[in-house]
């Protein structure tokens, strides 16, 4: 047995989102390792909350499936409530808080929320582990982030949040090309980060509605 | 922190054509000492699953005293509907991530198997709340031994024969390879039909590698 | 500076000079750079009449790839190779040294080098070092008295067998050698018995096969296979002998980076004050 018993474990994986005028493409791999071990090629980190808000997490597998659980719960008691799906900034303030309320024993869970505003446009919500969070035009989370982030800061130029008046975060790209480019980078993380590959899972919202489509990516 | 007395090894589960098997050896480790051997770390849960585990062998009987108690409540309704792989798996997720929630864990990683409704299942648990269903899965050594050997040769129509002969390669690979296994197996399995769990047995080794004989031959000076 | 001793410049080995100040550093929290790691899978199997040893071609730096595709099995003799697992540094410096050692030896005795030589000056370095020369090796060659398949380990030990696996996909590889791992059964007329022992394709495949399982179960093993077949006066180095991972998508757009990608928010020029020149000093000389 190993020398110190953790409540915690990081069983990899990566995570992206972007949003577009009138589309959200949320996408992660379908790893889940321990140590340098796969435990299992085929696992999806991506859970739909509700209607308009799907959420991509990496990190500590059973905290995750623990957050996700309780999400869900008090989404079916605001449901009970108002009769009507929680829109999807209304889920990332949930989430926020029900991040922090494990301030002290945080879960261990990097997420992105992505789906559509009340406007019908694309909204990215990203995380840290313990409920700060921020809407932006794109974003990635999980263990292959760091290799990720410049590159969609580069393709995804999202305008400095200095300037004022705002502008808005969306990104420019159309909805297939968006798709297109987070393969690209999903496979490019797997060439480099250990924790990233197997396939890539990739969800779609538009005003049509949630489609899901998934690529391989290398196994080594 | 509590830290583990007895504990038992590896365990192994894969699907077959009609069900799924799985095998553990009956060794109960006392430290680095073999301090019981005859352990019985697979038993059947209600009609419809098999468990398995390694670690620690009292967190796992208080487990299976748990279970036994789930299995009488859920009997009590006398509803013709009985708990499933899937639900006793999501019962032994939440008992253990509640636990390690507690700081004080139940030191097993366990192995679900079970068919119901024509569905096979079978998932695993880790001691801290990590858990998923594949196709084959393996705890502690057996990830790194068994897996590799599963990930190369399983298939979904595996005859019960061939699978009983690949779960005897990996625990064959395992009995060679971990010092805390023994030669001494149990290979349990689950259909439609029900469980069957089989009578302790051996497997042969071959030790007879020329190689073995007189390794220094012809390389006097090594030492 | 007037010193009563003149340094000498050191004679070789390692320099221990600041040995002190870096543990006083790290008693202080300030952590020594990380080092690059083979986590690896290297393997070697005894053969007919030969042997063959397999690596993989990854290396890492905690998570990441540092490398695709780097070599794993150096050169030690004309007939000798060796696998190295560990801190790549310690793996390629320590089978360097001990090549020229070798080297010398020949040059002195005008003879082929042994297995055993080189794994006597393997681990008696190894084990002056006491484990802190982080190499895991599996050492493999054949000469005048045959096949050798040797594992070396960090501190010293050595370990003579049929087959052997090191690195963090060792575990794996061994999975594929324990399981399929058979000495031939051709009969021997000349033994009058059944000799046990693997001819060179299946050596060549046993070996990609265990290779292959390092890098698709252990996380710090991957990309291609490199494979080296040792036998009497002959060396085949088959270098990305397999190549089972291509890359799986490539935009078929391609990608163009622009100028510009920061936001300006706002510009200042400020110009340099041109420099006075002296009257009377000589300019630098080109």
């Amino acid at each position: 047995m190993g020398s110190r018993w953790s409540p915690y474990d990081n069983n990899g994986g990566t995570c992206v989102a972007i949003a577009g005028s009138d589309y959200c493409v949320i996408a992660a791999d379908t790893r889940m390792s321990t140590g340098y071990s796969i435990l299992t090629r085929d696992y999806s980190k991506i859970c739909k909350l509700a209607d308009k808000a799907v959420m991509a997490s990496s990190g500590f597998q059973a905290d995750v499936r623990a957050l996700q659980k309780n999400l869900a719960a008090k989404h079916l008691a605001y449901q009970h409530q108002h009769n009507k799906q929680m829109s999807c900034p209304a889920m990332a303030h949930l989430l926020s808080n029900t991040l922090y309320y494990k301030r002290f024993f945080p879960y261990y869970s990097f997420n992105v929320l992505g789906g559509l505003d009340n406007e019908g446009k694309g909204c990215v919500f990203t995380y840290d582990a313990v409920g700060s969070y921020e809407r932006v035009g794109y974003s990635t989370q999980g263990s292959g982030s760091s290799l990720i982030m410049p590159v969609l800061d580069n393709q995804l130029k999202s305008p400095s949040p200095l300037l004022l008046p705002a502008k808005d975060a969306v990104t420019p790209l159309s909805e297939s090309d968006a798709v297109d480019l987070v393969k690209d980078v999903f496979a490019s993380a797997t060439e480099r980060d250990i924790y990233t590959g197997d396939a890539v899972e990739i969800v779609v919202i538009n005003a049509k509605g949630i489609r899901r489509e998934s690529i391989d990516l290398r196994k080594d | 922190m509590r830290y583990p007395y007895v504990t038992g090894t590896s365990v192994i589960g894969i699907k077959y054509k009609d069900g799924i098997l799985l095998a553990a050896d009956m060794g109960g480790s006392y430290g680095s000492t073999l301090r019981y051997k005859s352990v019985e770390r697979i038993k059947a849960i209600g009609k419809h699953s098999l468990l398995g585990a390694s670690g620690e062998i009292s967190d796992f009987q208080e487990i299976l005293r748990y279970l036994d108690e789930l299995i009488l409540y859920d009997n009590m309704w006398d509803d013709d509907n009985s708990l499933g792989p899937k639900e006793v798996h999501n019962y032994l997720n939440r008992i253990m991530y509640n636990r390690r929630n507690k700081f004080n864990p139940l030191w097993n990683t366990l192995v679900l198997g079970g068919v119901k409704n024509g569905k096979k299942y079978l998932g695993m648990v880790s001691m801290i709340g990590v858990h998923f269903e594949d196709d084959h899965v393996a705890t502690g050594f057996g990830n790194h031994l068994a897996r590799p050997i599963l990930r190369d040769e399983w298939r979904e129509d595996l005859s019960f024969e061939e699978a009983v002969k690949l779960l005897e390669k990996c625990m064959c690979v395992c009995l060679l390879r971990d010092r805390s296994s023994i030669n001494k197996f149990q290979i349990a399995k689950i259909t439609e039909e029900g469980v069957t769990i089989s009578q302790p047995y051996a497997l042969k080794t071959n030790w007879e590698l020329s190689a073995f004989k007189n390794p220094s031959k012809g390389a006097e000076g090594t030492w | 500076m007037s010193k009563a001793t003149v340094e000498l410049p050191p004679k070789g080995g390692f320099n221990f000079d600041l040995c002190r100040r870096n543990d006083m550093l790290t008693k202080n929290g300030v952590h020594a750079p990380s080092f690059l790691k083979t986590g690896t899978t290297i393997v070697g199997l005894v053969f007919q009449d030969g042997v063959v040893l397999g690596a993989d071609t990854r290396a890492t730096e905690g998570p990441i790839v540092a490398d695709k595709n780097c070599e794993k099995i150096h050169y030690m003799a004309p007939n000798i190779y060796c696998c190295g697992a560990g801190t790549a540094a310690d793996t390629e410096n320590v089978t360097d040294m001990i090549s020229s050692q070798l080297l010398l030896h020949r040059y002195a005795t005008g003879r082929e080098s042994r297995v055993v030589t080189a794994l006597t000056l393997l681990k008696t370095h190894l084990f002056g070092y006491q484990g802190h020369v982080s190499a895991a090796l599996v050492l493999g060659g054949v000469d005048i008295t045959g096949p050798h398949l040797h594992t070396i380990y960090p501190h010293g030990s050595t370990d003579t067998l049929p087959f052997a696996t090191m690195g963090s996909g060792s575990l794996a590889a061994m999975a594929i050698f324990e399981s399929k791992y058979r000495e031939g059964l051709t009969f021997n007329l000349v033994y009058c018995a059944f000799v046990e022992i693997p001819q060179r394709d299946e050596g060549v495949k046993l070996v990609t096969e265990a290779i292959c399982s390092g890098i698709f179960n252990d996380l710090g093993s991957g990309s291609n296979v490199d494979v080296c077949v040792i036998t009497k006066g002959k060396v085949e180095y088959l270098r990305n002998h397999q190549k089972p991972n291509p890359r799986t998508y490539i935009s078929s757009k391609g990608f163009s980076f622009l100028k510009g990608q920061t936001e300006v928010l706002s510009t200042k020029v400020t110009l340099l004050e041109k420099p006075q020149q002296e009257e009377g000093v000589d300019k630098m000389e080109e």
